[in-house]
């Protein structure tokens, strides 16, 4: 039933380019979704998220410095490796400057027609930011239009943000399933499918989600008395992790990640200037930990979902050398345990040692359900 | 009722045999390639110790990094569960049990009813367990079981930083070179364990009593350099790398007995 998610992620580079084939449009690879996916889509111009490979490689060590985080260095790896020739462009919003130097690097290595720097601001509390954004939104948009030869009207724009906005809300059902006490699907499967969404046309995810979303509640998982789990830190989609987690009888149920929740939470409110309510979007959105100060804003937001979705443990994961989220963890663990939700901290990196995480998930499992065990 | 735990360790797997309370036997194997030839082996030491068969025990319980591979036993437990369970048992009044084996170190705090309440284990690194102090007794070309009363007699603490046993190995070589004496460098090397260790502990909150187990509770230097670390004393019982066993026998008992 949803295996088609699983194939788009896994033949991602397939689909763009049959994409290509079919459209004759043009593909812009995107390294961080603080990028408004909404203006592309109103250029006609498909936005593709690059992610790793989770495969060990050994083309970056010129190019990035060896703390920077495993995930940035599997990014740049793909480009380098050429995974990623038939792009039409590059570009990335100002979120941390490790992935910025995959960016930045990726630019000089891999050159290809178009690539942009939108400068997102990163002190979003302030007021300043959404019409310092606007501006740059404007920038940007004059920049995509002299590319592709193409206007960009405010209907254009309207298309954009209603393509976007509904993809979010299709998704945001598709997690509301979660809450059931037996959902009707596995934390992997929501996982390759939100993954999914990032990397094809959503005029094909939105169908697809779509036609799930009215078989789907009907759908009975087999073991209905699982662990609720929610996973939250960094970039995160480490299927062998999940799968591995999933198989102790535990489902997560919910996740904070710019790969999951994150990317589809808040939507465009559809009115007004098109351009200032995109901004306003991401200005709004729940953040990025590079862009949650002076206030840490995402604590309330992680306990809300821990409370909606009856969270009972959480494992927070952080790509080694995460610096914003090394910074936000562990006031993030301790706001859950003051909710009475244990959290178990494991570092990531590009491959996890799935034998050591399975010792010490199944002992979190068995710490969560020990009045059932004993 | 006889029961068994079955600890399947990265260097040894240890069987203990429970006659309801009390310990009948022990025995012990090297975890070999063949992990289950070690359990068995291990288990029928202990199956010999006692006199009987492996039929006439009631139930087993397997715990340890190679448990799956103790194919004969009913159920399993992770180390974390049953360190809380050895531990509750023994001493009632442990709050944290530290574990460090052959190549982990966890520690765990524990309530009054001894249900395990947060636990933390040493990221993928083995300075802060056992085969780290092989290897630098290795460097220091002495027996591992010398290691721990040779440091003993330090005079003065060199510091030694121990991110990586590999590179740890060359920074004892420099201590070498720089003359340090043997005791030193043996003490420096408890001191950088028992730093990881105690970090460890602390990451969860070191709370009173304090248990110490596994195989590197045999090792009187660590110990020495650990309770300096911690300024408390620790709980060591008797044949500490059986604690794991120990609480899987538990929890295999209360299987035994319907639980």
């Amino acid at each position: 039933m949803m295996e088609k998610f699983k194939e788009w992620y896994e033949k991602r580079h397939d689909y763009a380019q049959e994409w290509k084939n079919k459209t004759g449009g043009k593909v812009v690879g995107y390294f961080c979704t603080y990028v408004p996916e909404e203006i592309l889509y109103a250029a006609g111009v498909l936005p593709v998220r690059i992610l790793g490979s989770h495969e060990p490689q050994d083309v970056t060590e010129p190019h990035i410095f060896g703390m920077y985080c495993p995930f940035c260095r599997d990014c740049l790896a793909q480009g380098l490796k050429g995974k990623y020739d038939y792009l039409d462009g590059i570009m990335i919003a100002q979120s941390c400057l490790h992935i910025r130097q995959t960016y930045t690097s990726w630019k000089i290595h891999k050159p290809v027609d178009f690539s942009y720097y939108l400068p997102m601001p990163n002190n979003v509390q302030s007021k300043r930011s959404l019409p310092y954004l606007k501006g740059e939104l404007e920038v940007f948009k004059k920049a995509v239009e002299e590319w592709t030869g193409k206007t960009i009207t405010d209907d254009d724009l309207n298309k954009g943000i209603e393509i976007m906005n509904t993809s979010r809300a299709l998704t945001r059902k598709l997690y509301d399933l979660r809450k059931e006490s037996n959902p009707p699907l596995s934390g992997l499967e929501a996982m390759y499918a939100v993954v999914a969404s990032q990397m094809v046309d959503k005029k094909d995810y939105n169908e697809t989600l779509q036609e799930l979303l009215e078989k789907l509640p009907r759908r009975q998982l087999e073991n209905s008395s699982k662990i609720r789990l929610m996973i939250l830190g960094s970039e995160d989609d480490d299927t062998e992790f999940v799968e591995m987690v999933e198989s102790l009888g535990a489902i997560f149920v919910v996740d904070d990640h710019c790969t999951g929740s994150r990317y589809f939470w808040n939507e465009v409110s559809s009115n007004g200037n098109p351009l200032e309510a995109i901004a306003a979007r991401y200005v709004e959105r729940v953040p990025c930990p590079s862009k949650d100060w002076p206030e840490r804003t995402r604590i309330e937001h992680i306990k809300k979902l821990a409370q909606d979705w009856k969270v009972q443990g959480a494992v927070v994961i952080q790509q080694k050398f995460c610096d914003p989220h090394e910074l936000d963890i562990p006031a993030i663990i301790k706001s859950l345990k003051e909710e009475g939700i244990p959290a178990q901290f494991l570092e990531f990196d590009v491959t996890v040692p799935i034998g050591q995480f399975k010792t010490r998930v199944e002992a979190f499992l068995e710490m969560l359900g020990e009045e059932d065990l004993y | 009722m006889r029961v068994s735990g079955i600890d399947c360790g990265a260097k040894f797997v240890k069987a203990l045999i429970l006659d309801d309370d009390k310990i009948l036997a022990k025995g012990s194997a090297a975890s070999g390639f063949d992990q289950k030839a070690s359990a068995q082996e291990a288990l029928g030491k202990a199956l010999k110790e006692a006199g009987f068969s492996m039929e006439e025990l009631e139930h087993i319980t397997a715990t340890g990094t190679g448990k799956e591979e103790a194919a004969f036993a009913q159920t399993t437990v992770t180390e974390v569960g049953a360190n809380a369970k050895a531990m509750s048992a023994l001493h009632p009044s442990v709050r944290t049990v530290i574990d460090v084996g052959a190549e982990e170190g966890r520690a765990i705090r524990i309530d009054d009813k001894g249900k395990v309440v947060d636990f933390a284990i040493n990221e993928k690194c083995a300075a802060g367990a056992g085969t780290f102090t092989e290897t630098m007794a290795r460097a220091l070309e002495i027996k591992v079981e010398e290691i721990g009363p040779l440091s003993l007699k330090s005079q003065k603490a060199v510091p030694m930083n121990a991110q990586c046993a590999v590179f740890a190995e060359s920074e004892v070589v420099s201590l070498i070179h720089a003359k340090h004496s043997k005791e030193d460098i043996a003490r420096a090397v408890h001191d950088a364990i028992a730093d990881r260790i105690a970090s460890l502990s602390r990451k969860i909150g070191l709370e009173k009593d304090v248990a110490l187990v596994g195989g590197v509770a045999r090792n009187v230097g660590f110990v020495d350099s650990l309770k300096r670390d911690l300024q408390l004393d620790l709980l060591i019982p008797e044949d500490p790398e059986y604690s794991c066993a120990l609480g899987a026998a538990y929890v295999a008992l209360e299987k035994a007995k319907g639980g």
